[in-house]
C-alpha cells in the first residue's frame, strides 16, 4: 500500500530499491526480529571495550551484511562515512595523547562508533519501506500514524510537482542548478523559487486530503478505523455492499 | 497532538517530508559535515511558524525522524530521532518564550543557531555512551555541533523573508505566528 514509486524517488533513496531484501517473503514479525537484532547489536557496541568483544560484534555485523545483502552503493556510502569518522576521531586522539598512544585507542573508539551505527543503517537500508511503515504504525497512535503514512504516500506526487516547478524556474533563469547552489548566495533564490511554491502547494494538498478524510468520517471514533467495503469490493467484484466503518 | 486539526497535522507531515526530500535532492556538494542542518532547521521553523501550536516543530521533527527511518535517509544510529526532535524542541521552546520570534531576523538567527547546535548534544551522548576520552569527546561534539550551528545560522537568515512571502500568499495567517 505504501510502496513508493522508485522512479520518482530522489537519488539518495533510489539505492534502496536495488538492495531490497527478501524480507517481503517473511512478513511483519520477521521485521520486528531483525529490528531487535539490529538494536541489540547497536547497544552491545556501546558496551564493548575490548578488541575481542569488538571483533565478535564485527562478526555479528558481517553476518547481518551477508543475510541482508545491501547494495554496493550503500557499502560505498558507509565506507565513506566511516573513513571520515575514523580519520576525525584518530586525529583527535593523536592530538590529545600523542601519536604513539593515541592512534590505537582512537582506532578502537572509532571502530566502536562504527559498530554502533552499522546495524541500524543495514536495517533501514534493506527492509522495504512499507514494512517499516507498518512496524511504526503498530506502535504509534492512530492520528500520527495516518499522517505519516499519508505524507509518505504522497512523496511521488510531491517530487513530480517539485521537478516541474524546478524545471520551470530553471528555464526562467533562476540560479538553482546544482553548480549554482555551491554558492550560498543562491540559496535564497532556491528558497524563493522552489520552496515557497512547494509550501503553498502542500498547504492546498493538506486541505484537500483533510477534506476527503472528513468526508469519510475520519476521526469520529477514538481508535483506528477502516471501511469494510474495501475488503468486500475485493471479494464481490468491486460492489460497495455493506459499507460501514469498523474500529480496529 | 490529537488536538491539532488534521489539515495542520498533514501540513506538518509535509514539512517533515520536505526536510528529507530537500536533504536528498540538494546534497549541496560542500563536503562540510552538518550541512543537512540547513534544511532541518529551516523546515522546522516553517512548521512552527505556519502551525501555531505547542510542540508543532517537535512533532514535525518526530515525523521527519520516522520518515528518515522509512526512506533510509541520513546516518542511522540510535540517535536518529534526536537529530530531528532536538532542534524542534529548541524552536518550540523559543516560540513559547520569545514573543514575535518569527518577525525578527536577529531572534530567528539566535534560535536557529541554538537549534543547529543541538547536534552537539546528540554527538556528545553517543560519544559518552561509547566511553570516549572526555576531552576528545568535547572536541568531537564541538566540531560536529559547531558546523551544524553554522548551517542552522544560515537557515535562520532566510526564515523571516520566506515567512513574509508565505504570509503575503495567505499560507500563514499574519497574526497567528505570535505564540499564544
Amino acid at each position: 500500500m505504501l510502496l513508493i514509486d522508485s522512479k520518482s524517488r530522489p537519488k539518495g533513496c533510489q539505492a534502496r530499491s536495488a538492495s531490497k531484501i527478501t524480507l517481503n517473503r517473511y512478513g511483519r514479525s520477521t521485521v520486528w526480529v531483525w529490528f531487535v537484532v539490529a538494536l541489540v547489536l547497536s547497544f552491545l557496541a556501546f558496551g564493548a571495550k575490548t578488541v575481542v568483544a569488538l571483533t565478535w560484534l564485527s562478526a555479528g555485523d558481517m553476518v547481518l551484511l551477508i543475510v541482508h545483502r545491501p547494495g554496493r552503493r550503500f557499502l560505498r556510502r558507509m565506507i565513506k562515512v566511516m573513513c571520515w569518522q575514523v580519520a576525525l576521531i584518530v586525529s583527535l586522539y593523536c592530538l590529545r595523547f600523542g601519536y604513539a598512544a593515541g592512534w590505537l585507542s582512537g582506532l578502537t573508539t572509532a571502530w566502536q562508533l562504527c559498530l554502533a551505527f552499522l546495524p541500524g543503517a543495514i536495517f533501514i537500508e534493506t527492509v522495504p519501506e512499507h514494512l517499516i511503515t507498518r512496524m511504526l504504525t503498530d506502535v504509534m497512535p492512530s492520528r500520527p500514524a495516518f499522517v505519516l503514512a499519508t505524507c509518505l504516500n504522497f512523496i511521488p506526487m510531491i517530487i513530480a510537482e517539485a521537478k516541474s516547478i524546478y524545471q520551470g524556474q530553471v528555464l526562467r533563469g533562476a540560479r538553482i542548478l546544482p553548480k549554482d547552489l555551491a554558492d550560498p548566495r543562491n540559496w535564497a533564490e532556491m528558497l524563493n523559487c522552489l520552496v515557497v511554491p512547494m509550501m503553498i502547494h502542500s498547504m492546498k494538498l493538506a486541505h484537500e486530503i483533510a477534506l476527503a478524510a472528513k468526508a469519510r468520517d475520519f476521526g469520529i471514533m477514538k481508535g483506528r478505523t477502516s471501511w469494510s467495503w474495501e475488503a468486500d469490493s475485493c471479494n464481490n467484484g468491486g460492489s460497495r455492499r455493506g459499507t460501514r466503518m469498523e474500529e480496529q | 497532538m490529537s488536538r491539532i486539526p488534521l489539515k495542520e497535522s498533514l501540513f506538518l507531515g509535509f514539512c517533515a517530508v520536505f526536510t528529507l526530500l530537500f536533504r536528498a535532492l540538494f546534497r549541496l556538494h560542500l563536503h562540510i559535515p552538518g550541512h543537512a542542518m540547513f534544511f532541518t532547521v529551516f523546515f522546522l521553523f516553517m512548521a512552527r511558524a505556519s502551525v501555531n501550536r505547542l510542540l508543532a516543530a517537535s512533532f514535525t521533527g518526530m515525523l521527519a525522524g520516522m520518515g528518515a527511518l522509512v526512506l533510509g535517509i541520513g546516518k542511522a544510529g540510535p540517535m536518529l530521532f534526536a537529530k530531528f526532535i532536538l532542534p524542534g524542541l529548541v524552536i518550540d521552546l523559543a516560540a513559547l518564550l520569545v514573543p514575535g520570534l518569527f518577525q525578527s531576523t536577529i531572534l530567528c538567527l539566535m534560535v536557529a543557531a541554538l537549534a543547529g547546535s543541538s547536534k552537539f548534544l546528540d554527538t556528545w551522548v553517543v560519544d559518552w555512551l561509547i566511553g570516549m576520552d572526555k576531552k576528545v569527546m568535547l572536541q568531537h561534539a564541538l566540531f560536529e555541533g559547531g558546523t551544524a550551528m553554522l548551517f542552522g545560522l544560515i537557515a535562520g537568515l532566510f526564515v523571516v523573508p520566506v515567512i513574509r512571502k508565505l504570509q503575503s500568499h495567505g499560507v500563514i495567517p499574519g497574526k497567528s505566528v505570535e505564540p499564544v
